[in-house]
């Protein structure tokens, strides 16, 4: 592994991205972020639907052409030089992308080999994974046979047969049940010990407090904030406890969370009253 | 940080890294090929040989001998050489078009590829080059076939390969270009039923075109089959060389692949 103090392993600087929508007229998607992720953190994207995490992703992937601004993985420029860049990433999409003409073992040797590892060293890899995301009985299975949050589970492992220094995952958990979360959760722990930048975004408030070390709330493709979760409780929310009608005549009393960060910064009017 | 390049990417042999990536393409397709390798060998080889049996054992014991260029040809013959073209117009347009399309749109497996050490360009390469040699190697089958049959001049084996293969990335072109515009899987029908069919039936496949009204004759040579099957004539059987066919065909292979590439870049890529 090669981890260097000078160099973070995601660098994402000043990126913009506009594209022509199908009316003509040009929409950014993306206005000016930056930010750092650091050997063995966890920083996260939090933002509604539409704010521009997955547009980011694609542009920090390469898959999409930034507009201005530049991505940089352990160093390399991912727009100028993709194959060096990308080498050192591993990706898991928002939509499922997992090849389904291969079972799940296959699947995981194949996809290593476009990072020029060779079919035996992927084969103990793909092994290795597989144990460790609970999926050893499904290896010879086809994809197709595999529950939602198998898929999901095996698409992460899919990312991580490269050993990359940079994880990017995109929306992991939507739809998973607490059980296939938590295992994702322990293999992301498990990743950060071994000193994996990682860039996860997600809907879910719960698990962005629990695993994310810094946040950026993104919305209408800016960047409001970048804090640890704690200090966005405490630099937007001044009431040590919320209180919340839940149900008619039934009023809840707890302390602020993420969500109530969220909902004030991005201005949802669906937000708890009074903040 | 830039690191010696023997350390970011281990191996002692390096082809150049674009060759490389999209060999590591074309080795997914074939993985795949080998894996289900029956279904292959049938859905590949069944078509062109039920039509070389049907329409040449059925249809040509009815005609007997044509005049074609003032040569005098068995229909059998004649109708074995048609079918390397109509095999090379199915084979390549049908994988690269329902395919591909299955595999950029169902499987999702461009965006998969195209974010690893391996781009969007070089992934649609090997798409290209998959499709093509496949569609190649059909030909070739039916290139035997009509050698064995004593249809063909034995040189045909290894001649008409540069034809085969120009052809065959030339109507992979066309697939995938088609696969790049469809919104869904229907709207493939279209170009299947309103170019792919008529090419069939009306590029000289079956009859010589010169027995068309001379208007018909120049709206067929627009479309590349008819090139294609008039090369795949000249090879196999010795026909009169016609020399338009060559910068036809030439332009239609270009412009299609390089139709079909933008397009589909245009079409992932924001």
């Amino acid at each position: 592994m090669i981890i260097s103090d000078a160099v973070p392993p995601l660098k994402v600087s000043h990126l913009t991205k506009k594209y022509r929508l199908p009316s003509g007229d040009f929409f950014e998607a993306v206005s000016d972020i930056s930010f750092e992720v650091k050997a063995g953190e966890c920083f996260g994207l939090l933002g509604p639907n539409g704010a521009g995490k997955s547009t980011s992703i694609q542009c920090i992937t390469g898959f999409y052409p930034a507009t201005s601004g530049q991505v940089f993985i352990q160093g390399q420029d991912v727009h100028a030089v993709p194959k060096l860049a990308r080498q050192h990433l591993g990706v898991s999409p928002q939509e499922d992308t997992l090849d389904s003409d291969f079972n799940v073992f296959d699947q995981l040797v194949r996809h290593a080999t476009f990072f020029r590892v060779d079919v035996a060293e992927g084969r103990v890899r793909a092994q290795k994974l597989l144990r460790q995301f609970g999926l050893e009985d499904k290896a010879k299975q086809p994809v197709e046979s595999l529950s939602g949050g198998m898929r999901r589970r095996l698409q992460v492992a899919r990312a991580l047969i490269s050993r990359p220094q940079v994880l990017v995952l995109d929306e992991p958990t939507t739809g998973l049940d607490p059980d296939a979360r938590r295992v994702l959760w322990e293999v992301l722990t498990q990743c950060r010990k071994d000193g994996l930048a990682v860039l996860l975004s997600t809907h879910y408030m719960d698990e962005a407090e629990r695993l994310c070390d810094r946040i950026a709330i993104i919305n209408q493709g800016k960047i409001l904030d970048i804090q640890s979760p704690a200090d966005l409780i405490a630099k937007y929310i001044s009431q040590p406890l919320i209180e919340e009608t839940i149900r008619p005549g039934t009023v809840w009393k707890r302390p602020p969370n993420l969500e109530d960060v969220y909902l004030k910064l991005t201005g949802s009017k669906l937000g708890v009253n009074g903040l | 940080m830039k690191l010696p390049r023997s350390r970011q990417l281990p191996r002692p042999m390096r082809l150049p890294d674009s060759v490389w990536a999209i060999r590591c393409v074309w080795l997914r397709y074939f993985d795949v090929f080998r894996k289900s390798i029956f279904y292959y060998l049938v859905t590949t080889f069944s078509e062109p040989v039920l039509y070389l049996l049907s329409f040449g054992l059925g249809v040509g014991s009815l005609i007997g001998n044509l005049q074609v260029h003032g040569n005098s040809v068995s229909y059998r013959s004649f109708i074995f050489s048609g079918i390397i073209g109509q095999t090379l117009l199915f084979q390549g347009f049908f994988e690269a078009s329902y395919g591909a399309f299955i595999r950029m749109y169902y499987q999702k497996i461009f965006q998969a590829m195209a974010i690893t050490p391996i781009t969007l360009s070089e992934v649609l390469w090997g798409e290209l080059l998959w499709d093509a040699g496949k569609a190649t190697v059909a030909a070739e089958v039916v290139t035997i076939m009509g050698v064995a049959t004593g249809d063909f001049r034995p040189i045909s084996l290894i001649a008409i390969l540069p034809l085969a293969f120009l052809a065959a990335l030339l109507f992979s072109g066309m697939g995938l270009t088609v696969a790049a515009y469809s919104k869904t899987i229907e709207q493939i029908s279209y170009p299947q039923y309103l170019l792919v069919f008529p090419m069939f039936l009306f590029c000289g496949v079956f009859y010589p075109i010169e027995n068309l009204p001379l208007a018909a004759q120049a709206v067929a040579w627009i479309f590349p089959l008819t090139s294609v099957v008039s090369l795949s004539r000249t090879i196999t059987l010795g026909f009169p060389f016609e020399a338009q066919a060559v910068p036809l065909l030439l332009v239609w292979v270009v412009g299609l692949v390089w139709v079909s590439r933008s397009a589909m870049v245009r079409r992932l890529v924001k």
